[in-house]
């Protein structure tokens, strides 16, 4: 096969040897023979005799260089090519189709396949699983994103060797890093000693991490960068091996370089260096709870051994789990639970899932949305499929004369089939090719919808190998698809009828090519209704807003702490910061919370309440700290009570009391529309849980996690009750940039090393908490559009070709007196009944993928019969308009013009 | 052209080729002549289905091919054999010689 490809390639070359061969031949021996006493002419007669015809012989070379089917496509391609080049119309429009399809598929295929699909870039991926604990944990403190143990267990499940080659643990952070300059936030993992060589990682330059690094409490300062990090940041230098850097201001030296490609084990949080978990209370300032069995705050993973399979490793890992939990559970620090509590947490149960593609919460957050998304691309692409089938079913009906001239000429059906069929498959295969070249632009533009952090770090738009295959796999099936019902359609039709016909009045697939536009509508209808519900969850979403007013409003964040300062005086400081800007004038007020709102992420946990009796919340209410003014600043109303005071600010030791504000949410959920305000609350929800906390007010709703929240809240005075926070809430006056100006200058005179990160207006963090909407609703839009554009040009050519056809009879109604109405309605008739069993059809389904997409919509069902009404309507209103131009065309048909056609 | 020579048996004409080559390297004219020479006493051989089977046994990496001078002073496309083409013809030769003494064989038992 490969050797006649490259024979294909070589033709020409071939052609030419062949013929200075048999020349030689038929020269030689003309000679021969005349010497013999033959005239020329006589000798060149008795050559050919001897040969056969230099034509045949040639033929039969041919084939022994391309065997027949080869030779046979080449030969159609190249026909193909030619016919297309003299109907440059329908060849673009043709390609054009094909290559919007393919290049959407293409760019939403490449980011379910960074995000959801690829596996890590290390030994073996697939023996890789995570450890998740399924039941009630007894932890005393947890922070992370989900699938969190401790260090301990990780280090429990590293002996368990009779089912794993080995675990290994990592957690995400964020450190202030200085590679001798500024101290830059920078993304890090914290990971067990285990962690390279389980993985399989190489060092690039240096040494990776062994147990050793990680043995010692505190004992081995010292980091590993990533090759991307070091490429950029230190220009590959060699000899970084022994530098210094400061992470969180303390010195460590750089070991070494992991291997390139090797980006940790989260698509969305790309690490620029790797810390042992020893260092831990450095990587984490003021964390010093590693070697708690209680703590969870990292993701355990383990290699299986090849001959045990997961399912095996789980009921193996019981005995020893639940052994565990009754030992843990007999320590005099075990915390104090409720028997109910306790039975659960002891019938907790250790799960593995599998973890080939590593840990992700980008990818938690977007695989529904992409694969949502890579479906409509997939209908997309049929859609601009059957268009294609439908432009060469009329190209077929146009060309049915030369086809069943070939017919007759003794072509066989397959033969004239595969003609069509490479017809086809060349157009699919151009139109691939500029969607492949279109797709990076695309895939560039859909990252630009996601928070720039994420995809500057994580995801490429560049083409891959990969990628490639696919887009020639797509392309391919397309082409076929497109191509089979032309090809089916060539090998039945009956000869003899075909040539017994009028010119122009073959039928030209016609009832097929109705069917198609039918199901194109169809398929239109589904897109656009799933379009509409997105756009509305988005404009639901937007015009709902935060519950607060973002307009002037910035927020930003320091960290004085991960700059190496003790809890007291990094108070301090942000209480001096705070002062200051308030001072400002082109400031109208400032506020601190400890958590930022909007981030996805929250503070949490249930809580006791003591009013009238005790009772625990049935779930984890949300929580935060902020400072006096903190509501007013946000513009969110006290609806009973009052806020905070700075009384309430005060340390504990300087008279400060904590009392706590909830959210209207809570009062209905917990209070049942009576007054909280004085009530006790506390948190967690033991037996020995005080519920000392007084609430002092109650505040309407806002959104913390996301916009779609609607959750119950609690909130403490910082400082009194709660650590300090980093996050400022600023309320402008006049014009935003001097006063970012002002406050980058106050918080520089503070701390020259101190960093200000995520500095941005609250409209941009509300926007940027609806990138997922945003994506959905812009992509899905867009879709939409192109669908119903498609599937009008599929109409207007069913209807014009009808137009064609059916003018002799249309002549022949005027004649005998139809009216221009009555005329054009015939057609508009057509249309009507193609888009109304399309929308019939498409109903059912609609219905059906509303579940599939209902998780993502915000205050509309799926079913939402006003978007499915709007929907027919755009459908049917657009519709006949397209068919409207061939039926006014039909209506001005003069009965003698149509007569004449004959 | 009418003749008393039988049509040369199928897939024989490959092992003629390789034999003739086994001797020498040669043109397709002086495969031709030799084919020409037992034509005329033996078997009779389509000058035509020559060409194709030579680029078929190249293909298959038994035979090579180059172009150098003739004995004309012309340039004309010489074939050779290969190893594999060498081999080729001794599994031939013997597969032949086995057939025609199997043949023999029964033809000797029914007499």
């Amino acid at each position: 096969m490969l050797k006649q490809l490259f024979n294909w390639l070589r033709l020409r070359h071939l052609e030419q040897d062949l013929g200075r061969e048999l020349q030689y031949h038929i020269d030689r021996r003309i000679d021969d023979l005349t010497h013999s006493g033959l005239s020329e002419a006589e000798a060149r007669r008795q050559v050919t005799l001897e040969i056969g015809g230099v034509t045949q012989l040639r033929e039969e070379v041919r084939d022994v260089w391309l065997t027949r089917w080869v030779r046979d496509f080449a030969y159609d391609l190249r026909f193909s090519a030619r016919s297309f080049r003299r109907s440059p119309l329908f060849t673009a429009t043709a390609v054009l189709s094909f290559a919007l399809g393919i290049g959407a598929t293409t760019a939403i295929y490449s980011l379910v396949d960074q995000v959801v699909l690829h596996a890590l870039p290390v030994r073996e991926p697939q023996r890789l699983v995570v450890f998740d604990w399924n039941g009630v944990t007894a932890s005393v403190n947890a922070f992370g994103t989900y699938n969190l143990l401790s260090y301990p267990l990780c280090r429990d499940l590293q002996q368990q060797e009779q089912f794993f080659d080995g675990a290994f643990c990592r957690a995400a952070t964020t450190i202030s890093l200085s590679t001798g300059g500024d101290h830059v936030p920078t993304a890090a993992e914290v990971v067990s000693g285990t962690y390279f060589p389980v993985l399989g990682i190489q060092p690039t330059i240096g040494r990776l991490f062994t147990n050793d690094d990680d043995s010692v409490l505190g004992a081995s300062p010292v980091v590993v960068l990533s090759y991307d990090f070091w490429k950029t940041q230190f220009a590959s230098a060699p000899d970084v091996i022994g530098r210094k850097v400061l992470v969180n201001r303390h010195p460590m030296t750089i070991i070494g370089v992991a291997a390139p490609g090797f980006r940790g084990l989260d698509v969305g949080e790309v690490p620029s260096l790797w810390i042992p978990a020893a260092m831990s209370a450095v990587a984490i300032p003021g964390f010093d709870q590693m070697l708690n069995r209680r703590v969870r705050w990292m993701q355990v993973f383990g290699r299986l051994r090849p001959d045990v399979t997961q399912v095996e490793a789980q009921a193996g890992l019981q005995p020893w789990f639940k052994a565990m939990l009754a030992d843990d559970e007999r320590r005099p620090e075990f915390p104090k639970i409720t028997p109910d509590r306790r039975q659960r947490y002891l019938g907790s149960v250790l799960e593995l899932a599998p973890a080939a593609q590593g840990h992700s919460p980008l990818r938690r957050r977007l695989s529904q949305p992409l694969w949502v998304l890579f479906g409509a691309t997939g209908v997309l692409l049929a859609l601009a499929c059957m268009n294609v089938a439908g432009l060469f079913l009329a190209r077929g009906s146009a060309r049915s004369r030369e086809i069943f001239t070939r017919l007759a000429l003794g072509a066989s059906r397959g033969r004239i089939g595969r003609q069509l069929l490479s017809d086809s498959i060349l157009v699919a295969l151009a139109g691939g090719v500029l969607g492949t070249v279109l797709a990076p632009i695309v895939i560039g533009a859909l990252i630009a919808f996601l928070p720039r952090d994420i995809a500057a770090t994580a995801l490429r738009s560049t083409l891959n190998p990969r990628l490639l295959l696919f887009a020639v796999l797509v392309s391919l099936t397309a082409g076929v698809l497109s191509g089979l019902a032309p090809a089916f359609l060539a090998g039945r039709r009956s000869l003899m009828a075909a040539l017994t016909e009028r010119a122009g009045a073959a039928p030209g697939g016609l009832r097929l090519r109705r069917t198609i536009v039918t199901a194109q509508i169809a398929v239109t209808v589904i897109l656009l209704v799933g379009a509409a519900l997105f756009v509305r969850t988005l404009t639901a979403l937007m015009a709902k807003g935060p519950g607060f007013d973002t307009s002037n409003l910035i927020s930003f964040s320091i960290d004085p702490v991960r700059n190496g300062y003790s809890r007291e005086n990094a108070d301090r400081l942000i209480r001096g910061i705070h002062e200051e800007i308030r001072a400002l004038p082109s400031i109208q007020s400032a506020a601190i919370a400890n958590n930022p709102l909007l981030t996805g992420g929250s503070w949490n946990g249930q809580m006791t309440i003591q009013a009238d009796q005790r009772i625990s919340t049935d779930r984890e209410v949300h929580l935060n700290a902020v400072s006096p003014e903190f509501f007013s600043t946000l513009g969110v109303k006290i609806a009973a009570g009052r806020d905070f005071v700075d009384r309430d600010t005060l340390p504990a030791s300087e008279g400060g009391l904590c009392v706590a504000i909830v959210n209207d949410a809570f009062a209905k959920r917990y209070f049942n529309g009576r007054s909280p305000l004085g009530a006790h609350v506390g948190l967690g929800t033991g037996p020995d849980t005080k519920a000392a906390v007084e609430i002092v007010g109650v505040a309407s709703n806002i959104s913390y996690r996301g916009v779609r929240e609607e959750w119950e809240q609690a909130f403490f005075p910082l400082v009194s009750c709660a650590t300090s926070g980093g996050t400022f809430y600023v309320r402008t006056r006049g014009s935003r940039a001097a006063a970012i100006q002002s406050i980058r200058r106050i918080v520089h005179d503070a701390d020259p090393t101190l960093p200000l990160g995520a500095v941005r207006t609250l409209d941009e963090q509300v926007s940027r908490s609806l990138t997922t909407e945003r994506m959905l609703a812009a992509l899905s839009g867009g879709f939409g559009v192109l669908a119903l554009l498609l599937s009008l040009v599929g109409l207007y050519g069913v209807m014009s070709f009808t137009v064609t056809q059916r003018t002799r009879e249309i002549g022949v109604r005027v004649a005998l007196g139809a009216t221009r109405l009555a005329t054009m309605w015939l057609l508009l008739r057509d249309a009507l009944v193609m888009t109304t069993l399309g929308i019939a059809i498409a109903l059912p389904s609609v219905w059906a993928l509303g579940r599939v997409i209902e998780s993502q919509l915000y205050d509309v069902k799926p079913t939402d019969p006003t978007t499915i009404v709007a929907a027919a309507v755009l459908l049917c209103s657009t519709t006949l308009l397209a068919a409207l131009i061939p039926a006014r065309r039909a209506s001005t048909v003069s009965p003698v013009d149509a007569l004449r056609l004959e | 052209m009418p003749s008393a020579r039988f049509p040369i048996p199928q897939g024989t004409l490959d092992m003629l080729i390789l034999q003739i080559l086994s001797l020498e390297p040669a043109h397709g004219y002086g495969i031709a002549q030799r084919l020409l020479q037992i034509s005329k006493s033996v078997i009779q051989i389509n000058q035509g289905s020559l060409y194709p089977a030579l680029h078929r046994l190249e293909q298959k990496k038994w035979l090579k091919a180059e172009w150098r001078q003739s004995e004309t002073g012309r340039e004309a496309k010489f074939y050779a054999l290969t190893a594999a083409g060498r081999k080729q013809l001794a599994t031939e030769r013997d597969y032949w010689a086995r057939l025609a003494g199997a043949v023999q064989v029964i033809f000797d038992e029914g007499k």
